[in-house]
Parts: structure tokens; sequence; C-alpha cells
């Protein structure tokens, strides 16, 4: 605390590590895409193909949130 | 009730694995020394191949390799169509493999629009891929030159020691150290240096994805105006349905205004999913691979390689589906969007 640079180095990490608390929300999303997907082919293996795109793109809008999270922390870490 | 050929139990290839293996643990956990893996130090930028050469960093130097083996794999195909042979043999087969998947995913996607839209996703999908995977060949983020770090940054440097007349490795047994403010060394060989790799992943440099996002979504608008001409616009500035429908119609109009914002942050969703997987993985493989010598990279290797693939095919199909969303105007409704570009 008596160190105000090391003080707001330490500090950069935690906001980091609170920014990437956001991965939660991606984390349960994809899981919850997939289990949805998983369920689609079970019921309907014709249609896999078709599913397993629609899965895919889900997965990546989910993803996104977690890779705009991973951006800020980058940020906070390296660049601010 | 078939009889089954005895098969070799031990084949020769798994012993020179478990040999590997077990040469792995000897050097990271008992012999210690250059052969220890050092800690990575974390850099964004795409550092210069060579001190002073700016102009020339090692992501795009990565990227430059991954175009030479595009066109290594082209070339290949058009020798091979040429050579006039039918059955296929060689390279040609990957080549064959991967454009049938293309073609089929393209037209799976976007129906009649295919054959305009499969050069661009397939070009971003290739490049992509191979960029992905060809970064995991080892030897990439592993031999560089050394140079001493920066003064004050939080990037730690590792004694050197001489392994042949010439060639220098990190001492991974020592600490590494962090180098206190404003002791810069002088030119030549540094006592603590960090590895500056001659060739990094191109996924890892933000230069290329963002490049990548913007020739992508810039294709998502040529697309739009191609196949709509300037009713195109009206998806983003819808003011037409203000007139007949007052209520609805402003939030028509707000809708569109939003349509506009998302467009600029699909080039920023678009950068930063490539860049945060491409990158999050590097770091992942080099923080393990320090930490656990053998057996769990090879894993994670794997997941690489899956990784790379989904990520290549996730880029290259949400500018599919994007693209294919432009064409068809917005709404679906055929008479309104005849009206919307005359009330414009």
């Amino acid at each position: 605390m008596n160190d105000p640079a090391t003080f707001l180095h330490a500090m950069r990490f935690l906001g980091a590590g609170l920014a990437m608390i956001g991965a939660i929300g991606a984390g349960a999303g994809i899981g919850i895409v997939s289990g949805g997907a998983v369920q689609a082919m079970g019921r309907n293996p014709d249609a896999t193909p078709t599913i397993q795109t629609n899965m895919i793109l889900g997965i990546a809008f989910a993803e996104a949130v977690a890779i705009y999270c991973l951006a800020v922390a980058l940020i906070i870490v390296f660049a601010a | 009730m078939t009889e089954t050929t005895p098969t070799r139990r031990f084949g020769f290839k798994r012993w020179i694995v478990i040999a590997l293996i077990l040469l792995g643990i000897y050097f990271g956990f008992i012999a210690g020394g250059i052969f220890k893996p050092v800690a990575p130090g974390v850099v964004l930028p795409g550092e210069p191949i060579w001190p002073g050469l700016s102009w020339l960093t090692n992501t795009l130097l990565a990227t430059l390799l991954a175009d030479v083996v595009l066109l290594w794999l082209g070339w290949s195909t058009i020798s091979f169509m040429r050579s006039g042979k039918l059955v296929p043999s060689g390279v040609y087969h990957i080549v064959e493999l991967l454009v049938e998947f293309l073609w089929n995913t393209a037209e799976s996607t976007a129906g009649k629009w295919a054959r305009r839209l499969l050069p661009v996703f397939a070009t971003i999908f290739l490049l992509v891929l191979v960029a992905n995977l060809i970064r995991l060949v080892p030897g990439f983020e592993s031999i560089g030159y050394l140079q001493s770090p920066e003064a004050g940054s939080s990037v730690k440097g590792y004694p050197i020691v001489q392994i042949l007349p010439g060639v220098y490795a990190l001492d991974g047994s020592q600490a590494g150290q962090e180098v206190p403010a404003g002791t810069a060394e002088p030119q030549g060989l540094c006592t603590t240096c960090t590895l500056v790799p001659f060739l990094r992943g191109s996924a890892t440099d933000l230069n290329f994805t963002f490049a990548l996002a913007i020739v992508a979504v810039l294709a998502v608008e040529y697309f739009g105006f191609r196949a709509l001409g300037l009713g195109y616009l009206t998806k983003f500035f819808n003011f037409g349905t203000m007139i007949n429908k007052p209520v609805f119609g402003v939030i028509d109009a707000g809708v569109g205004l939003l349509e506009l914002v998302s467009e600029i942050s699909k080039i920023i969703s678009f950068a930063f999913r490539l860049f945060g997987n491409i990158f999050a993985g590097t770091l992942l493989l080099a923080i393990l691979g320090a930490l656990t010598v053998a057996i769990v990279p090879s894993f994670l290797y794997v997941l690489e390689l899956f990784v790379g693939v989904i990520q290549a095919y996730v880029f290259g199909m949400l500018t599919l589906v994007f693209i294919s969303q432009a064409v068809v105007g917005h709404g679906g409704d055929h008479d309104e969007h005849a009206e919307a570009p005359a009330a414009h």
C-alpha cells in the first residue's frame, strides 16, 4: 500500500480477473446450446448436419461474450 | 468367428513415443538445465524477426508462410489437373476433400448464392485453417534470437548457456529474473535474455484478425448492395414505415440504427473471437508446457488442433451466414420491400 506503482500493478491484475467473471455467462450459454443440440439430434438424427451447423454458430455467438471479457482483461493487463 | 490376423501388440513407433515421454520427464524434472522449458513472456504485439527490422514481424512471416502453403496446395492441384490423370494421388486428396466440404457448406447455407459466395468463404476458411495449423509445428515460438527484456517490463529474463558454437539456449533451471528498471544492456549478448521467436502464430496478432474481419464485413456490405441495390440501406435507415405506421415505424427506425451499430460490432467480435481463442491457446500451451513437461502438452496439442479447425470453420461460416442474411433483404415481405426504396 505504501508503493503506489505496485498497488496499481496489483489492482490491474485484480481488475483483469474480475473482468473475466463475464465468462460465466458464456459458459452457461454454450452448455445450454450444446445440450439443446444434443437433445435435438437424439430426437431426430437425420437433421444432425443442420443442427450441428446452427449449434456451432450459436456457440460462436455465446463465446463472443467471453471473448469481449478476454479483450477487456488483456487491455487492462497489457495496454492500460 | 472370423479369422483375425494376430496383430503385434507392441509396435515399433509406440516405443519411440514412450522413449520421448521418458526423455521429456528426465530432462524436465531430473536433469534440469537447458532442457527445462522456460516460462514464456506474454507479448501482445508481433515482434520484429530481427532487431531493427520493425516492418517484418514474426506474425507477418508466419502469415506469409501460410500463404506459401496455400499456393503450394493450389499449384499441386493445378499440376494434377493438367497431368490428366484420373486417379487422385498425393495432396490432391486433401484439396478434393476440402473443396467438397466447402462447397457443401456453402450450398446448404447460401442456396443459389453459393457459387458467388464460395470464393470469399473458402479464402477466409483456408487461410485461417492453414495459419492455425502451421502454428502448431514444432519450431514456432521456440526458435529465435535472444534479446535482453525491456527494462521495467514484467517479462522475465533467463541466463543463457552455449550448447554448440554459435548456438545458445536459455537456462530454465534458474528462476527467471525481473529486470530492474533502467538497466538496459548494450548491444551484444545479454546475460539475462528472453527469446524472440522467428515465427509466431498469425492469429496471435490483432492486425491479422482485424484485417480479415474488415474484409469479411466489407464483403457482407458489398454483397448486400449487389443483391438489393440502394435498397440495402433501408436495413439501417428504415424511416419508410414511419409514414404509414407511426408507432411501429419509430421502433423500426430504432432497430435499423441498432443494425448499424451491430455491423460495426461484427468487426470487433470477428477479430477478437479468432484472436482470443488462438492467443489463449498459445498461452495455455506455453504455460502448461513449462509447468508439466511431458504427457499433458500432447493432449493440449490435440485440443489446439481442434480449436484451430473450429475457429477457421466459425470464421468462414459466420461470414457466409452474414452475407446470406444481407442478400435476402429485411423483413422478407416482398411488397414492403418493393415499396421501401421508393419511399426512401
